[in-house]
């Protein structure tokens, strides 16, 4: 499928307020889920498929057709057991306990269910972020020493 | 110059925030729930920082999420609006203690008038007139607000010693009723404000709700820009406000507005702040308690001052001095806002959703004050104020045609308004004479909703 279709697919979506779309044809599959909409999940510190920009920057006050079509943040691709960690605070994204340690988690690194794979600095505090369950780090989506919001996206994690 | 403003608010008030601070050039930062993600003035600032769940105690009333945007983001400056944490003492230190300045008066002063007890002490020590009532720290127990009650004599007002908004305020009018309404203040204030310390005012009936808007620098000058009559009122709730009060005399509006700064003035006060006054018919007037943030009807004294009250919240809190003496205040016309709820007008009860489409008046000497726009959703979690329709002309007469000419042609869609009740109050005879006090909207209140402990206004004492 090309990209030009992809995005066509995305505006439908966004235009109907459909959450998840799966298409199958003689070209393949496509499933698409769109963010924002993990919120709906609060309860749960991991909530599938969004990725939050960073201190979302908006400069002109623009009026309500802008408003529509920003609702919804660029989604990420995520495998069917795969998982989202989202940062529980605003606060600083750290990898290691301090400048010159090694940092807690690489990408593709195994870890146990409770093991820290970052820090969250709020407030003069170091919050550990421990991994929610066993399995692999697949990705680390945020700089180290980056501001990050309440829900952001911080890794994703591969079940097993 | 502050180089980045945190607006720790949302709605109607973090717009107006945001708006000043581009007029001061002042770049702001605006934090949200995830209930606010498509808000109004997430997309305003020039940046925002998602803090926390909808609940507002885990986002907006959130101290460590606040502060921890502010030094991440790299905020220096903090303006609280109104509501939320704006008379919160142990934020505005916190703010200090973390190097942020706060948009607001120093902590010890909200403190100081959050403790209504103390507040009316040192009024009274300073020769503010205050209503009889409660002596000393305020009363807990049943028998000792019995006894105060029976040195006042009934009619008596329950209050709440840390209260505000109407919580934990009742009207008794015999013993009878003291016994059994007393613990249910108690506990209303117990719930919202962690305290069992209650304070009993005489009522006074036929009284009248008028407020000093007073601003004060870090240099112990104050001047007050006139007052607001706030006696429209639903359940202790402000529905319509406007300047001048129709009532009040230029010698009596001199005498009130000696007795604001006063009290400003003896407590060492800084930054916008409003004494609030009960009128009785005869003239008497009597301090109730004084707000120490930017108030919702602040922009019923822009109209007529011409003077911009968030703005100078900010020039004051950077410590820059007052700019005029209080002989320069000049009054010009008349100004009337009305607060638009999403509410069931004839159940008056909150009408959330998604407003399909918004369409606002305008015109000469029509302002609308409001963070709604077409598809937005009025979340369920915060307070049902959505926009302020304030209008000004000449004469109260103007201002009062244009008013209704403005209320029809405001369209909300999709959810309901209380826009027929302003409607309403704009036809009413004693309205249109300026004939009214705290107790009017009892004459519109559905009769499921009108409580029995307290009658009609008419009946006088």
């Amino acid at each position: 499928m090309e990209v030009r279709e992809i995005k066509a697919l995305i505006a439908l979506m966004s235009d109907h307020g459909l959450v998840e779309l799966e298409i199958e044809d003689k070209k393949g599959k496509i499933r698409l889920v769109r963010g924002g909409v993990a919120h709906a999940v609060e309860t749960n510190s991991v909530a599938p498929a969004t990725a939050k920009p960073a201190a979302r920057r908006s400069r002109a006050p623009e009026p309500s057709a802008e408003l529509s079509r920003d609702g919804a943040a660029k989604p990420l691709e995520l495998g069917e057991n795969q998982r989202i960690i989202e940062s529980p605070m605003v606060g600083t994204f750290y990898r290691a306990s301090a400048p010159d340690a090694v940092p807690f988690v690489e990408e593709g690194a195994t870890v146990r269910k409770g093991q820290t794979v970052c820090i969250i600095e709020a407030m003069k505090m170091m919050n550990e972020i421990e991994a929610p369950f066993a399995g692999r780090i697949v990705r680390i989506l945020v700089e180290n020493a980056q501001p990050v919001e309440y829900g952001q996206a911080l890794m994703i994690m591969e079940v097993g | 110059m502050f180089k980045k403003l945190l607006v720790a608010n949302r709605g109607t008030i973090a717009i107006r925030i945001i708006r000043a601070c581009r007029e001061l050039g002042i770049p702001t930062l605006s934090v949200y729930s995830t209930a606010d993600k498509d808000a109004l003035h997430v997309r305003m600032a020039d940046e925002s920082v998602c803090i926390g769940p909808p609940a507002a105690e885990d986002s907006y009333l959130s101290i460590p999420s606040i502060l921890s945007a502010a030094l991440t983001y790299g905020a220096d400056a903090v303006h609280p609006g109104y509501g939320f944490l704006s008379e919160n003492g142990d934020f505005a230190e916190a703010c200090q203690r973390s190097g942020l300045q706060f948009v607001g008066p120093r902590a010890r002063h909200i403190r100081l008038m959050g403790d209504k007890p103390r507040a009316r002490r040192i009024m009274k020590r300073a020769g503010v007139p205050v209503l009889p009532g409660s002596d000393g720290k305020g009363v807990t127990e049943l028998r000792d607000a019995l006894a105060d009650a029976k040195r006042l004599g009934f009619p008596v007002l329950i209050k709440a010693a840390a209260g505000g908004g109407g919580k934990g305020m009742r009207i008794v009018r015999d013993a009878k009723e003291l016994e059994r309404l007393f613990p249910v203040a108690r506990a209303e204030s117990e719930a919202a404000f962690s305290s069992r310390t209650m304070y009993l005012e005489k009522y006074l009936e036929h009284a009248r709700h008028v407020e000093f808007q007073i601003v004060a620098d870090n240099f112990r000058n104050v001047i007050h820009l006139g007052e607001r009559d706030c006696s429209i009122q639903r359940r202790h709730q402000k529905v319509i406000e406007e300047s001048p009060c129709p009532v009040l005399t230029p010698r009596l509006r001199e005498k009130m507005g000696k007795a604001a700064v006063r009290a400003a003035e003896v407590v060492g006060y800084s930054n916008v702040g409003t004494v609030e006054f009960l009128l009785a018919p005869n003239g008497e007037f009597y301090f109730i308690e004084m707000n120490t943030r930017i108030q919702v009807e602040h922009g019923v004294t822009e109209m007529v001052t011409g003077i911009d009250l968030v703005k100078e919240s900010i020039r004051l809190a950077q410590g820059e001095p007052l700019k005029l003496k209080q002989r320069q205040v000049t009054f010009s016309g008349s100004a009337i806002e009305f607060r638009i709820y999403a509410e069931d007008p004839d159940r008056h009860i909150p009408s959330p959703g998604i407003v399909s489409s918004h369409h606002p008046p305008g015109g000469l000497g029509v302002r609308v004050e409001t963070a709604l726009y077409d598809g937005y959703r009025v979340p369920v979690h915060y307070d049902p104020l959505i926009a302020k329709l304030i209008v000004h002309s000449d004469s109260r007469e103007l201002t009062m045609v244009r008013a209704r000419a403005a209320l029809r042609e405001y369209l909300v869609d999709g959810i309901r308004t209380n826009i027929p009740l302003h409607l309403k109050i704009l036809h009413d005879p004693d309205f249109i004479r300026g004939d009214y006090s705290t107790g009017f909207l009892k004459r519109y209140e559905p009769p499921s909703n009108r409580r029995p402990v307290e009658p009609p206004a008419a009946k006088a004492s």
